[in-house]
């Protein structure tokens, strides 16, 4: 009898605990890496029977999510625990205390395994505030078919790339094939673009010593030289200007361009089966101007995730973190879904070898430059704004190079002065 | 009795319907074709095959989207309700009971509904989340019904004004109250006005998207459009499951605008020339 | 205008009271407050990471607003918009209803087909114009170089006039069906016996619409047209989707700008201000139709 009290209350206690110790809501696409959170969450949840996870799926374009993650970190909502960000926005959601500083809640040899120069994007006043998760770039495809037919070696300057672009039009003699397309519309993309084009050139949007320098001669030479590519040389279609990524790719794909500057999404459909250019192209590093062969100019992006600061289950949260993004689940996401992996390391191991293609964009990563996210925090989305809206403006020849380069160095030392 | 001839006018009406259908013809044709056939230059204009592989991947690999449309049903048709039923009396009282400043009031509705609903999702989203009204029916059914509210009222307030006052003065005289004045004649009366209204606002509502956006974020709670959203890559565009989405997702519309399409043609005309 | 002395004439007061209370709650709660906010808003200035309290700061916004080259560029493009659209769409809405209102065989069908255009979301309706008047693969373009109209593909959401014009065309062709439908309905309370006495004091059908129809549509017009006017003013889904307010910023409306400001730079105070000014342009504007309509009688 003298038992069967506690015995009786503990069992009560027992029932009446809640069946887990943590719910936590993830907020991540369904596009960019949905097979790997499917895996991982089921996986996580056998591993940690006491912790429940919800995907809560947003839309992968940016925009998009953007809206909602704005609305809600500002009304201070408690979910989602764990949310994905764009590369572009880590430096500024940290700036605005949207992000949890992880350095408290993971261990430093978690953290030290990740890419530098990715980390850097979202370490703000010294502590990173999330974590890479995939990356993505800019690189160079082409019709290898044409270039065999033509017998032109594939291009490394973009010298390279006007020659055999008006040798292949002039041969292929269609009014409706171009040379050259890629994503210049007034995007994020098109900010993209030219810094790989101003990089490529030994120019960029920093100089040497760390300032911002966006009209220096170097990138007032490259700026020309894609207002001539459209409007001298005429190697892209009108629509350049209007093009999202997607309807290049379509071109590309139609059989109808040359050369393609796009980020490595379009490898998937453009070697699919039912693709009219499947098996004739290929892709290289983007091409540089002469002179410059050690020019980092292919152009990153990415996600990362990052914790609520509003999260009721910070800790919980971290521990999933650190599994979702650790080197196992990076490499089965490198091999499987054709993820590029943020933890170098990952590309040394034998099961990566298999995966030319990876490796092929992994090398290109090697030359990988940023946009200046980290370095402008909170004001990063105007100075996006500033730099397509000059870019734009030089494109269309409603300003010379030099004027429009002039006026975004004026707007962005005014912005960023403080 | 006409004389004149017809031509002109079936011509003039099979023109409006073709441009009418045009896009939507489209988007029809367009799931209804492989992804080659999408993609193809010069392009196709019928499907060259005909497939119905994307209406079987929908259901197959998204069934939640059926969820997603019975979640905007659900709330579309809440919204016209409380819309109709607030919005008609409102009309009513401000228009045909000759109140004290009731002119003022119909501006000050009409102007309140001039901002624009963007700029509102910040603080409708923090009331929300305080009031905890986030993710469930009636908050998104309250949040449309104040959206659409003016409209409402002013639609509505416009068709009893155009109805002759005597009636009401005669029913008046016979002692009935406003209420009942307003549920057995003055409704009827303007029953079109109704129809016409009630379906603009279900229109409204299905296609909302900024707050159905943010105030539905848990996925079983998803309304169509912000489903659809979803279906984009971060840079890609597949034309083959959006179309065959968005045609499922109209299908409701459809089908609720063909039913009511009968009662606007006329069955019970309004005025009181009858 | 009757007293509310007798006791019968105070019920009838309250009855309409009680009537329009459920409204005015809903729009207070979801309308009014946020507006408030808004406007509240738009006078101060909050710190970046939200740690430091509002601070007042009078007309500054505003002040930055009117030397802002880029607020009178959407000002600019949203009332090009607006004019250019409104008069087109109650054209073809007067229209469409007129011919959707005589009887013809298969009545149901075409007024089904009109209704169609509005009852799409507009964000797909407007992906789908994009797809067509892409100018390297879209539909237009295609029937037009291989019926040998034109031998250059035509750019029509990349070249600055051609974009707007694209733009009016969508929305013309997404709302004539919506003031369409509003008119029918006041179409279809008009009696028919004026128009019996129309003709046979010998009335042509022009004279019929000018001297019958008009006269007692202004009311739906009215509303139809505020509606509309106030739904142009605000346009977004529409540049948002078709050309991302370009060509540059040659489309880009005032609240693609404000949601630029408020989404983007996350500047909710100067995006207020925006907002604040759109709000009177359109109240203006409405105003305007009010006192023009009203003194026709």
């Amino acid at each position: 009898m003298k038992f069967t009290i506690p015995a009786l209350a503990t069992a009560v206690a027992l029932t009446a605990m809640p069946a887990f110790s943590a719910e936590l809501v993830l907020s991540i696409g369904s596009r960019g890496y949905g097979p790997a959170v499917d895996r991982n969450l089921a996986r996580y949840e056998d591993m940690n029977p006491d912790v429940s996870i919800e995907w809560n799926k947003v839309s992968d374009v940016p925009g998009e999510t953007r809206k909602l993650y704005v609305t809600s970190l500002t009304a201070k909502s408690p979910t989602p625990d764990i949310f994905a960000v764009d590369v572009i926005w880590a430096g500024e959601f940290a700036q605005r205390g949207w992000l949890e500083p992880l350095n408290g809640l993971l261990d430093e040899e978690t953290i030290d395994a990740f890419n530098p120069s990715l980390l850097a994007a979202s370490t703000v006043d010294d502590k990173v505030h999330a974590l890479p998760l995939y990356a993505d770039g800019i690189h160079f495809f082409y019709r290898s078919d044409l270039l065999e037919k033509y017998d032109l070696d594939v291009p490394k300057t973009w010298q390279d790339v006007v020659a055999a672009s008006n040798t292949i039009t002039e041969g292929e003699a269609n009014p409706q094939f171009y040379g050259f397309v890629s994503m210049w519309a007034k995007i994020e993309g098109l900010f993209m673009n030219w810094l790989a084009f101003a990089n490529g050139n030994g120019g960029g949007f920093y100089d040497a010593d760390g300032a911002v320098a966006v009209n220096s001669q170097a990138n007032i030479e490259a700026t020309q030289f894609m207002v001539d590519l459209l409007h001298e040389e005429r190697l892209a279609p009108d629509s350049i200007l209007n093009a999202r990524p997607d309807d290049a790719r379509t071109l590309f794909q139609q059989g109808r361009a040359a050369f393609l500057m796009v980020q490595d999404f379009v490898h998937a459909p453009l070697s699919a089966e039912n693709s009219p250019v499947a098996g004739k192209f290929d892709f290289t590093r983007v091409p540089y101007f002469e002179g410059h062969e050690d020019a980092n100019s292919t152009t990153m992006g990415g996600w990362f995730l990052g914790i609520n600061p509003n999260s009721e289950n910070k800790q919980a949260a971290a521990d999933f973190l650190a599994d979702f993004t650790a080197k196992e689940q990076q490499l089965q996401a490198a091999v499987e879904d054709n993820r590029a992996p943020t933890i170098p390391s990952v590309y040394e191991d034998e099961a990566m070898s298999g995966n030319e293609t990876l490796a092929k964009f992994g090398k290109n990563y090697d030359f990988g430059v940023v946009r200046p996210s980290a370095g402008s925090g909170s004001k990063y989305p105007r100075v996006s704004e500033i730099m397509q809206l000059e870019i734009t403006n030089a494109l269309h020849q409603q300003k010379t190079v030099e004027e429009a380069l002039n006026d975004a160095q004026s707007q962005l030392e005014t912005l960023l002065a403080d | 009795m006409k004389t004149r001839p017809r031509f002109g006018l079936y011509a003039l009406v099979i023109l409006s319907v073709v441009i009418s259908f045009l896009p939507i013809i489209w988007l029809i044709l367009t799931s209804l074709k492989t992804t080659e056939g999408i993609y193809a230059w010069p392009p196709q204009y019928l499907p060259q095959p005909f497939t119905l592989k994307n209406y079987i991947n929908i259901f197959t690999n998204s069934p939640e989207l059926l969820l997603y449309v019975v979640n905007s049903f659900i709330v579309a048709l809440g919204c016209t309700v409380l819309a109709l039923s607030f919005g008609g009396m409102a009309g009513y009282a401000l228009s045909r009971l000759g109140m004290r400043r009731a002119g003022v009031l119909m501006v000050l509705i009409l102007a309140v509904s001039m901002f624009p609903p963007v700029s509102l999702l910040p603080s409708l989203f923090q009331n929300f989340l305080s009031l905890g009204l986030l993710n469930t029916y009636a908050g998104l059914i309250i949040a449309h019904t104040g959206l659409f509210l003016p409209f409402t009222v002013w639609m509505l307030a416009s068709y009893f004004a155009t109805l002759p006052a005597e009636i009401e003065e005669a029913a008046r005289m016979d002692g009935m109250g406003v209420f009942r004045i307003f549920w057995s004649i003055v409704i009827p009366l303007s029953w079109p006005g109704f129809v016409a209204t009630g379906l603009i606002v279900f229109i409204f509502s299905w296609n909302e998207f900024p707050l159905a956006l943010v105030l539905m974020t848990q996925n079983a709670m998803r309304t169509a459009p912000v489903g659809i959203s979803l279906y984009p890559g971060e840079y890609a565009f597949p034309w083959e499951t959006i179309s065959t989405a968005t045609v499922l997702a109209i299908v409701p519309i459809l089908v609720i605008t063909a039913i009511f399409q009968k009662q606007i043609v006329g069955g019970l005309t309004a005025g009181a020339g009858k | 205008m009757t007293s509310i002395t007798s006791p019968l004439d105070r019920r009838r007061h309250l009855t309409g009271i009680a009537f329009i209370t459920p409204t005015m709650l809903v729009i207070i709660a979801i309308l009014v407050y946020p507006i408030l906010q808004s406007i509240m808003l738009s006078f101060g200035q909050s710190s970046i990471d939200g740690s430091e309290p509002y601070q007042f700061v009078g007309l500054k916004h505003y002040a930055a607003l009117a030397q802002s080259e880029r607020f009178w560029n959407s000002l600019w493009v949203t009332l090009l918009f607006t004019g250019l659209s409104i008069p087109l769409e109650l054209a073809m809405g007067i229209g469409l209803a007129v011919l959707m209102n005589e009887h013809f065989k298969f009545k149901g069908i075409a007024r089904l087909a009109v209704l169609f255009p509005w009852a799409l979301p507009t964000a797909l309706n407007t992906l789908m114009w994009r797809w067509m008047y892409n100018t390297d693969y879209g539909l237009f373009n295609a029937a037009a170089l291989q019926s040998g109209l034109v031998d250059r593909p035509i750019n029509w959401l990349g070249d600055e006039t051609l974009a707007m014009g694209s733009m009016v065309v969508v929305a013309v062709w997404k709302t004539s069906s919506f003031m369409a439908l509003i008119i029918l309905a006041g179409l279809q309370s008009i009696p028919r016996d004026l128009y019996e006495a129309g003709r046979m004091d010998g009335m042509t059908r022009w004279q019929e619409f000018r001297v019958i129809t008009l006269p007692l549509l202004k009311g739906p017009i009215l509303v139809a047209l505020i509606v509309r006017s106030m739904d142009a003013l605000r346009t977004f889904e529409l540049p948002f989707n078709l050309t991302d307010g370009g060509p540059v910023t040659a489309t880009e409306s005032l609240s693609l700008y404000a949601y630029k400001v408020i989404f983007d730079f996350i500047e909710f105070n100067y995006g207020a201000a925006i907002v604040v000014v759109q709000f009177l342009v359109i109240f203006a504007m409405s105003l305007l139709y009010i006192l023009t309509l009203r003194n026709k009688d």
